[in-house]
């Protein structure tokens, strides 16, 4: 996570809009990030917040309106046929419902080496080795399992399947869209070792989503906060939870339950619901919930600006300034 | 303790449901009971019984099919074995419970100030007039503003928290005196969450209702309930008051759901406490103790016996356990 070093994934003004020119919804409206080689971004966010929709525009499953993707230095979103599946194999990414995302009838082992096959990297006897060392690094014996159907595993199960799918490439980048959220807790806790461990083996970057911050503070180096189509605030995962600087992180953090009996119950609960993206707010996107909210916030877009190293936060009144006062 | 008048005792329970391939024992035997004015958390992970569980103490149970041995007293109503006319007579009235899934459990095509005046002109047998102004004060009550306007909208014109918060008002039309909640939040955002937490604690105290919370969430538990049972397979392995078993749990499954978890107290990157394996087969449970297979002090007898709850050093304390943590061990050790 050195700051010398050019990020592996450098996203500037990502937007993706949904809909024709009457009925236009901006999912991701303007995003900017950097993901540094070996290290984790968690993207953390409610429902709608558009951080699955981010991902799925870094893999250009859904197409960016605008805006550059770069990955290792070289530009993605202008990437078309053979050139982008290439691209494809640099970056991989885990979906939410490890059920539906591998084909029921088809054996497990097929199910890994299908991106070997797909582009003829190893054959034979490498082929078999590689496909069972992926099994077994993700923990399912290749030997008693490699033969079974997908449908014949559980949640977790497929979740591991799906792991070992994914690096079969070696991929510098994995994007996990709420790879645990499906999962129960003592599963959870066992994909999450799990994806440390191979982070750790196969040098992986990630960009981890999901709705869970907990789970997302446990995994992450640095973190992302999106709130309607928009990042309001990215930092250090500790320095973010410890001293949030946008209220809306604030309100996200206290509203996290904490499984602990002495974990105060915080009485300050954001009011009301995010508004529609299809109309939203002028300004700041929070300011309609947000009770610091001026004229200012009406009138002026915040930007991201940087309020200690690698924090950056948007917003008129970062509450570190507010205290101060 | 047993000069509290106990609104709910469940003894013995068990269902079993008669599948193709043989009975399934949802619920193995479980007995608790709830004092008035109380929030009991049950928690466990998927297939651990605790929805069944709630659905039978609701009497709840499908027609065909199930069986049903125990007892659920209900204050002072026998629910195992009463008649779907005799349980009616309790539904809204005593006991209401609130579900899931806010999107399934309205009815799409209909008022939702009319999903409300329902129980109020059928059950408590009120005008429309009376219903209608009554309806408009439980959608105030569990906090969607201007009730008026809203007592005409249909369900898919809200959102998922504010159809929860409906489902809400149509429990408590019939001021039960127990509310059954089964994961009010699961399908909700973080700060929805909040919200609805909040608003059950603050109307169970305004209506003296007794709450049992099932959740898979220990979040939702920990600062939310008095006391808590964790459920494993069917049963209670560990049961107390909720401030005690996250201190001093004895039980190695209630450590794990405890320390497999992660928090976002704790620094990043903190190695979680993950066991092995899932849980069980229902149909197909362990001889001994149906965590035996998952359990790193597991020995002989847990595959052979299964434990009986047996009581800790707190009064009211219990876990299932021949090879328990020591007494010492707390959460944050």
């Amino acid at each position: 996570m050195s700051d010398s070093t050019q990020p592996l994934l450098k996203v500037r003004d990502l937007t993706v809009t949904f809909g024709s020119h009457r009925r236009k919804l901006s999912a991701v409206a303007g995003i900017s990030f950097d993901i540094y080689e070996g290290e984790t971004l968690g993207l953390v966010g409610e429902s709608g917040c558009g951080k699955s929709t981010t991902g799925k525009a870094l893999m250009r499953i859904v197409e960016p309106s605008s805006g550059t993707i770069e990955l290792e230095g070289i530009e993605l979103t202008t990437k078309k046929g053979k050139d982008l599946r290439n691209f494809r194999t640099r970056m991989q990414m885990i979906f939410q419902d490890p059920i539906s995302s591998l084909n029921p009838r088809r054996r497990v082992k097929d199910i890994v080496a299908e991106p070997l096959d797909c582009w003829k990297t190893v054959e034979g006897a490498e082929r078999e080795a590689l496909v069972n060392d992926l099994l077994s690094k993700v923990g399912i014996d290749p030997v008693a399992y490699g033969d079974r159907y997908a449908r014949q595993f559980s949640g977790g199960q497929c979740q591991r399947i799906s792991i070992a799918r994914s690096l079969a490439m070696r991929p510098k980048l994995l994007i996990c869209d709420e790879m645990v959220s499906a999962l129960d807790v003592s599963v959870q806790a066992q994909i999450l070792n799990l994806l440390e461990d191979l982070k750790a083996e196969y040098g992986l970057t990630l960009l981890f989503i999901a709705h869970d911050l907990a789970v997302v503070k446990n995994v992450s180096d640095r973190v992302a906060v999106m709130y309607l189509g928009k990042i309001c605030e990215i930092g250090p995962s500790d320095t973010l939870y410890e001293s949030p600087e946008h209220p809306y992180t604030k309100f996200l953090l206290g509203a996290a339950l904490e499984a602990d009996p002495d974990s105060p119950i915080h009485g300050d609960v954001l009011s009301g619901e995010p508004p529609s993206p299809m109309n939203p707010p002028s300004g700041c996107r929070f300011r309609t919930r947000c009770p610091n909210a001026t004229d200012k916030c009406a009138n002026e877009e915040p930007q991201l600006v940087e309020i200690a190293t690698g924090h950056q936060v948007a917003c008129h009144y970062p509450l570190s300034t507010l205290a101060r006062k | 303790m047993s000069t509290e008048r106990k609104l709910l005792v469940v003894k013995d329970l068990a269902t079993t449901f008669h599948t193709p391939s043989g009975p399934l024992a949802a619920v193995g035997g479980v007995s608790f009971d709830l004092n008035q004015n109380e929030t009991l958390g049950i928690v466990g992970e998927s297939g651990s019984g605790k929805t069944v569980l709630s659905r039978t103490i609701m009497g709840l149970q499908p027609r065909n099919n199930v069986e049903v041995s125990g007892s659920v007293l209900l204050n002072g109503f026998e629910v195992v074995g009463a008649s779907e006319k005799e349980k009616r007579s309790i539904w809204g009235l005593e006991v209401a419970m609130i579900f899931q899934d806010p999107m399934t459990s309205l009815n799409p095509v209909m008022r939702i100030g009319k999903q409300i005046d329902e129980i109020l002109r059928v059950r408590l047998g009120m005008d429309r007039q009376a219903a209608k102004a009554k309806a408009i004060d439980l959608l105030d009550l569990v906090g969607i503003s201007s009730p008026a306007e809203r007592y005409n909208v249909f369900p898919g014109e809200l959102s998922g928290g504010m159809r929860q918060r409906v489902v809400i008002a149509t429990a408590l039309a019939g001021s039960p005196k127990l509310l059954m909640a089964d994961e009010p939040t699961t399908g909700l955002d973080v700060t929805i969450q909040a919200q609805i937490l909040n608003l059950l604690e603050e109307l169970k105290e305004r209506m003296q209702m007794s709450v049992v919370l099932v959740t898979h969430d220990l979040g939702v538990v920990a600062t939310r309930t008095s006391r808590i049972i964790v459920m494993y397979a069917g049963r209670i392995v560990e049961m107390g008051s909720t401030r005690e078993v996250f201190a001093r749990h004895r039980m190695p499954y209630t450590r794990a759901l405890l320390e497999g978890s992660p928090k976002v107290s704790n620094p990043s990157h903190t190695r979680l406490l993950a066991i092995p394996g899932r849980p069980p087969n229902m149909l197909n449970l362990p001889k001994g103790c149906s965590f035996a297979p998952r359990c790193s002090f597991a020995t002989d007898r847990c595959r052979e016996e299964r434990p009986e709850l047996e009581a800790a050093s707190e009064p009211g304390h219990t876990f299932a356990c021949w090879n328990p943590l020591p007494v010492k061990e707390r959460a944050s050790a």
